[in-house]
């Protein structure tokens, strides 16, 4: 049996939109693969852990996420974490923080640089279900999206989703951005709550073995009601 | 257009609304009313005193006691039934008086504010709710402030327990601060005044700015949200000149029962992280039922689900229907909860045939459609 860390990064600040969820759902569904897996919750007065499998940043709102980039400035665990093949999940807010730059309270910021996008303010703000097909997954996706931002990915990140309804990165072409381990997206939900196979992916990563499908009913049963009715 | 003869149209729109389309017929008159006459609200509340309530949860039963309280002072109008945006105030303040109380919606409060010159305005809390329409709760404090550092008439009143509600309430040079003790905030880690990381020493703040609930005006004891609701109705009451009236603060929950097929169902408002915190905390049977909607008064982003520990159903047979029953019971499943899922509420109902009580936790429009059903 393996073990695994899961860090949940500033819940209390990067948590808007039930975020927190996705440790959750992280850790039921690795019992299922035999996994044991720990939720370590880092507040922002606190340090990282440097042995953290994977990641976990949410959504916020504008000085929300300018104490997280703050926070996460303090030193380089998060890209130490990366070099070693940890996984990172950044949603929202948190997608924008591990760009190279973003925009909070009127203002351009700098991010922490780990994913190539930066993002703008746009035009209006995007509010509603999203669907979408990740390129990674080749699956079928399902989230919430509620931001202001567009993201414009640079040339060493990949999109995450083509998306069929919403506005992802803002083009309502794509969403989020994925570079090797590192994936960041617009969409909440939480978003492994609504797409249990994407959290068997992340599990996959973080411990780099191949896990036979898991028998889950309710959250099969869920995942499929959800696409059905997002349209 | 003058506004008597907008009213008279107005009134006439919504008895047709009343007699064809079967509505209740609080929202079409005023709705119209502001079609026809954009400034009514400034005319109707010109000469009476207008007091306005507002907040996130607690809201029309707030209201309920207030309008109580301040019907002891002259002839009163109300908004009783919900109706809480511009247009239903704009309904109720057709009808003549000299006090009108007053729910409104957060993001319609801004209006009602600038337009009313209100005596008093009772703020009473703001937490996560209808995310997809109020996004994050800052930018409703944001809103909040611009718009109660305009209204240098009135005195606003409110629970600076909650960091949102004290940053309101310090635009104002007119402001009673309540605290009850203290309790903690699950929105607020950052101030909302000035940006950094809040301070909290167990259920208190005190930012570097200043921001703190520790020197509010009125210190009372620590209570259920229905006892502080009742208690800053009666301080408001007590600035108009009302004498003290005793609530009962069971009254201003949201809930009743009625009886199923010889089962007495005792049913709750749960609309956001903070009321089904509150709402669970009282669950006391084995038996319960929970639904929940997404419809846009129920918010139609349900992520919120994750925010709060159902903890307090271990062990319960759990039931839940409503059209988002599926993300509530995944939620569930994820915390170790098995839940049945029904298609309707007649079928949860029968579900537990047999026996005496069940205790049954609603979301916006399924309780009203209790209500009415």
């Amino acid at each position: 049996m393996s073990q695994i860390r899961i860090v949940r990064i500033h819940n209390e600040l990067l948590g808007t939109y039930g975020d927190q969820g996705n440790a959750d759902v992280l850790v039921f569904r690795a019992k299922f693969h035999g996994i044991t897996a720990s939720i370590i919750d880092v507040s922002y007065n606190d340090l990282l852990p440097t042995n953290g499998d994977i990641y976990l940043l949410g959504g916020a709102e504008d000085a929300a996420q300018i104490l997280s980039l703050e926070a996460l400035r303090r030193d380089d665990t998060l890209q130490g974490a990366i070099e070693r093949g940890a996984v990172v999940l950044a949603v929202c807010a948190g997608f924008q923080i591990i760009g190279n730059s973003f925009w909070a309270n009127g203002q351009e910021v700098g991010g922490l640089g780990l994913l190539d996008v930066n993002s703008v303010p746009g035009n209006k703000r995007f509010v509603g279900d999203v669907k979408s097909k990740s390129t990674v997954l080749g699956l079928e996706l399902t989230g919430f999206e509620n931001h202001a931002g567009k993201t414009i990915l640079g040339p060493n990140a990949k999109p995450f989703a083509k998306v069929s309804i919403g506005h992802g990165n803002g083009d309502g072409k794509y969403d989020g951005a994925v570079d090797g381990n590192v994936f960041g997206t617009y969409m909440h939900g939480p978003i492994l709550a609504r797409n249990p196979e994407f959290a068997d992916l992340l599990l996959t990563r973080a411990t780099g073995r191949k896990y036979s499908q898991i028998s889950d009913p309710l959250a099969t049963q869920y995942a499929t009601w959800r696409r059905k009715v997002t349209k | 257009m003058r506004l008597k003869l907008a009213i008279a149209l107005s009134r006439f729109a919504g008895l047709l609304s009343r007699k064809i389309l079967g509505k209740s017929g609080e929202t079409i008159p005023g709705r119209i009313l502001l079609i026809l006459y954009p400034k009514a609200l400034v005319a109707l509340a010109k000469e009476r005193n207008i007091i306005l309530v507002s907040g996130t949860n607690g809201k029309t039963s707030t209201t309920k006691a207030l309008a109580k309280i301040v019907s002891t002072l002259g002839t009163t109008v109300s908004n009783s039934t919900g109706s809480n945006l511009d247009r239903g105030a704009a309904t109720t303040l057709m009808t003549k008086s000299e006090y009108a109380v007053l729910e409104v919606d957060e993001l319609h409060l801004i209006r009602l504010i600038a337009e009313t010159n209100p005596k008093v305005a009772l703020l009473l809390n703001l937490t996560r709710d209808q995310l997809h329409r109020m996004h994050e709760v800052k930018r409703v404090a944001d809103r909040w402030h611009v718009a109660v550092a305009g209204a240098t008439e009135t005195l606003f009143v409110g629970d600076v327990d909650d960091p949102f509600i004290n940053y309101a309430l310090s635009a104002s040079d007119n402001s009673i601060c309540v605290s009850f003790g203290g309790r903690k905030h699950s929105d607020a880690a950052v101030c909302p005044s000035c940006g950094i990381y809040l301070k909290w020493n167990k259920n208190n703040y005190k930012c570097a700015c200043g921001l703190t609930n520790t020197d509010a005006d009125i210190n009372l004891e620590p209570v259920s949200a229905a006892a502080r609701n009742a208690q800053l109705a009666n301080i408001v009451g007590k600035e108009l000149g009302a004498k003290v009236l005793k609530i009962d603060p069971t009254d201003l929950e949201r809930s009743f029962t009625k009886s199923y097929s010889g089962i007495n169902a005792k049913i709750r408002l749960t609309k956001n992280p903070a009321s089904w915190t509150e709402a669970l905390s009282g669950v006391t049977g084995e038996d319960v039922i929970l639904i929940l909607n997404a419809r846009q008064v129920d918010g139609i982003d349900t992520s919120w689900l994750w925010d709060v520990s159902f903890d307090k159903l271990h062990g319960k047979r759990v039931v839940v229907c409503g059209e988002r029953a599926l993300d509530l019971a995944y939620r569930l499943h994820v915390q170790g909860i098995e839940s049945t899922v029904t298609g309707n509420f007649s079928d949860a109902i029968a579900k537990f045939s047999g026996a005496n009580s069940v205790e049954v936790l609603a979301a916006y429009t399924a309780f009203h459609s209790l209500v009415t059903g």
